[in-house]
């Protein structure tokens, strides 16, 4: 019975944990305009501001922005772009790794980090009509729509 | 005359295909900061593409398969804004333990201001402390004693943090876990001492 409880609690836990959304990253570098949106609140963006699983980045025609991610990829985007973080799973011991991403415009830098290390083919995004899978370190994006 | 008109549309013309034929979106491998180049793959309408030579793109658009070079001056105008936000790299640092506590070896004691100029680099730095131990003596014990070496460090760059930038508690973030002997560095038997593995991993993102 008490272990019953004890799982029980667990549950709960973690999915409370899950619904406040663990944060995956930080905005590092923001010069002019620059916002989060976290789940359809427009957040402007500051060195500190924390990412989550499922926000969209986005920065405005004179804007650009750099963010670090916790398995150390390092992403930076030019003016006029948007990006949303679909799918971000960072759990190196339980085995379980991805990133996924969806660039709807503007230009990116990606210099990958340890998922893309440990597991190439779970480092993709999604453009309007191509995938990219990352299998390397650097590389750069640009979107016209 | 009509000669020098004619001179002057094939260096248009030329100039044009130089500069503007670039697709509208595409993809460009460069070169990894370690001085080595990775691969991109690439899928769309048109198939699968792997780009693996650095400085070489791809279009997005579906309506090319071949690579094609791109020019560090086509680099800059699509990309110079995006490379000029670019965060500072991730960094780790790895200081050493003399054996069953939480002291510093002499060399790695004089590493601190290093870790302490590293943290200066990162703009809102997200810090990750791992402890490790050796196998001597209990697997408990050293989890409590590898929790004990990556405290004290994380304890050193809260003060920095806090003392010289003047962070707020709810600012810093520092991620402190303990491994205890389960990560070597060294693979050893149990109940051998070995210097390598007991060690904190520092990593300022």
């Amino acid at each position: 019975m008490k272990r019953f409880i004890l799982s029980g609690i667990l549950v709960f836990v973690a999915a409370s944990v899950a619904w406040a959304g663990e944060t995956i990253g930080f905005v590092k570098t923001v010069s002019g305009e620059a916002s989060i949106i976290d789940s359809g609140k427009t957040i402007s963006a500051r060195v500190g501001l924390p990412i989550r699983m499922g926000n969209i980045l986005r920065t405005g025609p004179k804007g650009s922005m750099g963010v670090t991610f916790k398995d150390n990829t390092v992403m930076s985007f030019g003016p006029d772009t948007e990006l949303t973080v679909d799918e971000y799973v960072y759990a190196p011991g339980a085995g379980k790794l991805s990133f996924g991403a969806s660039m709807s415009r503007g230009s990116l830098q990606v210099i990958s980090g340890v998922i893309a290390k440990l597991k190439p083919q779970a480092v993709n995004i999604k453009t309007p009509s191509a995938m990219i899978g990352c299998r390397g370190t650097h590389f750069l994006v640009k979107v016209v729509p | 005359m009509i000669r020098y008109f004619q001179l002057w549309l094939v260096v248009v013309t030329a100039w044009m295909i130089v500069t503007g034929c670039s697709p509208k979106s595409y993809v460009v491998l460069m070169d990894s900061p370690d001085g080595t180049t990775g691969k991109v793959a690439v899928s769309s309408a048109q198939g699968n593409v792997l780009l693996a030579k650095s400085r070489t793109g791809i279009d997005l658009d579906g309506s090319s398969d071949v690579p094609f070079s791109v020019d560090e001056s086509q680099i800059q105008k699509d990309f110079g804004e995006a490379m000029a936000a670019r965060p500072p790299l991730p960094t780790s640092l790895m200081l050493y333990y003399k054996q069953g506590g939480t002291e510093l070896t002499e060399s790695s004691r004089v590493l601190i201001p290093a870790l302490l100029k590293m943290l200066r680099m990162h703009p809102a730095p997200d810090i990750s402390v791992i402890g490790h131990t050796d196998t001597m003596g209990e697997d408990d014990f050293n989890e409590r004693v590898g929790l004990e070496r990556a405290q004290s460090v994380a304890d050193i760059i809260r003060g920095e943090l806090k003392k010289e930038r003047k962070m707020k508690e709810e600012d810093i973030h520092i991620t402190v876990v303990s491994h205890g002997e389960r990560n070597l560095l060294i693979a050893t038997p149990d109940n051998t001492p070995e210097p390598k593995n007991r060690r904190v991993e520092i990593t300022v993102r």
